[in-house]
This record gives C-alpha cells, sequence and structure tokens, in this order.
C-alpha cells in the first residue's frame, strides 16, 4: 500500500516538474524573438514593406530585385497583393501618390507576366514565383551566405510600366447588365493590338467637381486594362483620362429592364485606346 | 523526480515545440534583412533626398538611432561584398545622416 503511494507522489512531482517546465519556456522565458523573416512580419509592417520595395523600384526601376523582395514577404501573389493594398490605401483615404506607387509596381509584375504567357494566362496573373532560382538570390534555405539576396541580383534597367498617353476613345456608352449586381462605371484600356494596358490613371468628377482617382490594372482578375468605379443613379458623372486630356462627359447611370419587364439600373461602358 | 519533470518540460517548450512567432515588427529582423531595408530606404533617399522620411523608416527598426542603424548595415554590407553602388547609395545616406547630426 505504501509502495504504491510512493509512486503515485512520484508520478506527480514528474508531471508538476513538467508542467512548470512548459509554463517557463512557453510564458516566462519564451524562445527569443530575433532573426525573423519577413514573411513573419505582422500585416500593417508588411504593408510597410511593400510599399517601401515599390518606392525602391520606382527609385531604381530594377524589376528583379524588386520581385525577388516582394518574395521574402510570401505573398501568394505579390502583384493582386500590391493591388490589393493600392485599393486599401485608396480606400482608406490615403495619399494617392503612394497608391500610385504600389499599383506601379503591380502592373510592371502584370505587364511582364502577361508579356511572357499570353495564351495561357491573358488577364496577367502575378510573375512573382518562388522559384528556385530566387530563393536562392532571396538567400532564404541559405543561412551561411544570406546577403546573396542583393548582391546576385541584376540592376537591370526595366521600360516604364505603362505606355504613355494620348487615349482615343472608342466608345462609351450605357449598358443593361443585370450581373453586375451594382451600378458601374467601367473602363476598359487596351493598346493597339488589343492587350490590356494597367496603370491608366482616371479621374471621376461629378460635374466638374473631382470626387476620386482609380487605376487600371487594379483588378486584374478582370483583365490588366480594367477598373471601375461605382456610380449612383441620378448623378452626371465625368471621366478625366489624367495626363491624355481625354475627358468622357455625361455620364449616367441608364434604367434597363430585365425580362420580366421590371426595371433596374445598369451601368456604362468607356472603352479607349492607345493608338501606338 | 520535480526535477527531471522540469528538465523534460524546458526540453519540451524551448526545442522541440517552442513558441512559434507570427506578427513580428521590423526590429526582429535577421541582420541581411534589416540591411536589405536599409538599401532601400538608401535607394529612395537618392531619389528623394527626403531626411525626415528617412528617420521615419529607419525608426522603425527600433536601433539606437538611425546613424547607429546605417552604421550597422554599412558593416554587414561590406562584410557580405554587396556591390559597389549598393555600398554607395548606404555610404551617401549615411554621410547624410552624420551631416545631419
Amino acid at each position: 500500500m505504501d509502495q504504491n503511494r510512493g509512486n503515485w507522489y512520484l508520478l506527480t512531482g514528474l508531471i508538476l516538474g513538467l508542467l512548470m517546465g512548459i509554463v517557463y519556456s512557453w510564458v516566462i522565458s519564451p524562445v527569443s524573438q530575433v532573426d525573423t523573416h519577413p514573411s513573419l512580419l505582422r500585416t500593417d509592417y508588411k504593408d510597410i514593406y511593400r510599399l517601401l520595395i515599390s518606392r525602391a523600384y520606382q527609385a531604381n526601376n530594377n524589376l528583379p530585385r524588386a520581385e525577388a523582395r516582394l518574395n521574402l514577404i510570401g505573398d501568394d501573389e505579390p502583384a493582386l497583393a500590391l493591388a490589393a493594398q493600392a485599393q486599401r490605401f485608396l480606400a482608406e483615404g490615403g495619399d494617392h501618390e503612394m497608391a500610385v506607387i504600389l499599383a506601379n509596381l503591380s502592373a510592371a509584375l502584370q505587364s511582364r507576366e502577361a508579356a511572357e504567357n499570353p495564351p495561357v494566362q491573358p488577364t496577367g496573373t502575378a510573375a512573382a514565383t518562388d522559384s528556385p532560382k530566387n530563393t536562392e538570390e532571396n538567400g532564404e534555405n541559405n543561412p551561411d551566405n544570406p546577403a546573396t539576396s542583393t548582391q546576385e541580383l541584376v540592376s537591370s534597367q526595366t521600360p516604364p510600366p505603362t505606355e504613355s498617353p494620348p487615349f482615343i476613345l472608342q466608345d462609351s456608352s450605357p449598358i443593361c447588365d443585370p450581373t453586375l449586381g451594382e451600378s458601374l462605371i467601367q473602363i476598359v484600356a487596351t493598346n493597339s493590338s488589343g492587350d490590356g494596358i494597367p496603370g491608366v490613371a482616371i479621374q471621376i468628377s461629378l460635374g466638374t467637381d473631382p470626387k476620386d482617382i482609380f487605376y487600371t490594372g487594379l483588378k486584374p482578375e478582370l483583365g490588366l486594362g480594367y477598373a471601375d468605379f461605382s456610380a449612383e443613379p441620378g448623378l452626371t458623372y465625368q471621366v478625366d483620362i489624367l495626363d491624355s486630356g481625354l475627358i468622357i462627359s455625361d455620364i449616367e447611370v441608364p434604367t434597363c429592364q430585365n425580362e420580366s419587364d421590371e426595371s433596374y439600373w445598369g451601368s456604362w461602358e468607356i472603352y479607349i485606346t492607345h493608338p501606338n | 523526480m520535480l526535477l527531471l519533470g522540469l528538465g523534460l518540460g524546458l526540453l519540451y517548450g524551448w526545442v522541440i515545440n517552442p513558441v512559434s512567432y507570427q506578427d513580428t515588427t521590423l526590429d526582429t529582423l535577421r541582420i541581411d534583412y534589416k540591411t536589405d531595408y536599409t538599401l532601400m530606404v538608401a535607394e529612395v533617399y537618392h531619389q528623394s533626398n527626403d531626411l525626415d522620411w528617412v528617420m521615419n523608416r529607419l525608426t522603425l527598426l527600433k536601433n539606437e538611432s538611425p546613424l547607429h542603424t546605417i552604421e550597422e548595415s554599412l558593416k554587414f554590407a561590406s562584410q557580405a561584398e554587396y556591390t559597389l553602388p549598393d555600398m554607395f547609395l548606404l555610404r551617401d545616406l549615411h554621410n547624410a545622416l552624420k551631416e545631419n547630426n
């Protein structure tokens, strides 16, 4: 009886010690938080990191370097992450210039991807992939030589991400499409080959009162040259393709009728093209 | 037995299954990533000459001072044999911060 009781005490001691050890190592003195990787950064710091990469790209125009840096953050599709951040930035009333900088890098990645794989991915998904070469360049999995990320990146000069204006108006007309679900002013910018052009800045005004600025290419799943704006029925809008002098006026949400003769608000479609 | 349990608990908590970190901050980045971050700041500064912005960005690394951050980055970049243009960018930013101090 006494012998059995002694064994239980031993087990209790072991369990108590185990619990104390785990509490100490997890709560009181956990493994210190140093030498971390950019992919572990908190979301707001990732935003700061992405913006810094975009600004550095704006300064050096080095797309491979920007791409290698973006790969460190670990986004599945870096171009989409940049576009989403630009949209968030604008939605939160952030600096337009910063949104443009983010959008430009996103557009550059998408343009390159579209150029590399036009038949497979016509809408241009993100270019950045975690290829073994990139991984090696980033210094990931290579702790003995972590600086290779910077020193081996090529200083190649890449062309500007967007084609220069002016644009020509191809079509501007009301459309009735009940599948859209809301009234939109949709803009599609293409080049002479019919390929979408990302990064085109568009200003929307109520009458002549500037209301918002947005960019093509921020919804790459709908096409590189696509952009839209939620319009309210009863208002008259003006669309200004910035830096091109092209202004499209008198845009209003049309009234449409479905097959059951029920009315609903339609949308407006604008097609612009770059002649070169 | 208590000590044995304690040892096993520490082994489990520190080695076998340590606390895994998400949501880290910029100051915890490994030195090579910190140096690349500093290099990006230097690249932007080379174009903008905006020292206030530089100070703001480098402060996020929570070193003693932005100047100290640049000095650490220069040291690492030199050891890791960064390219000359990158070294020049870091050096230029270092000089600008030094003059500003």
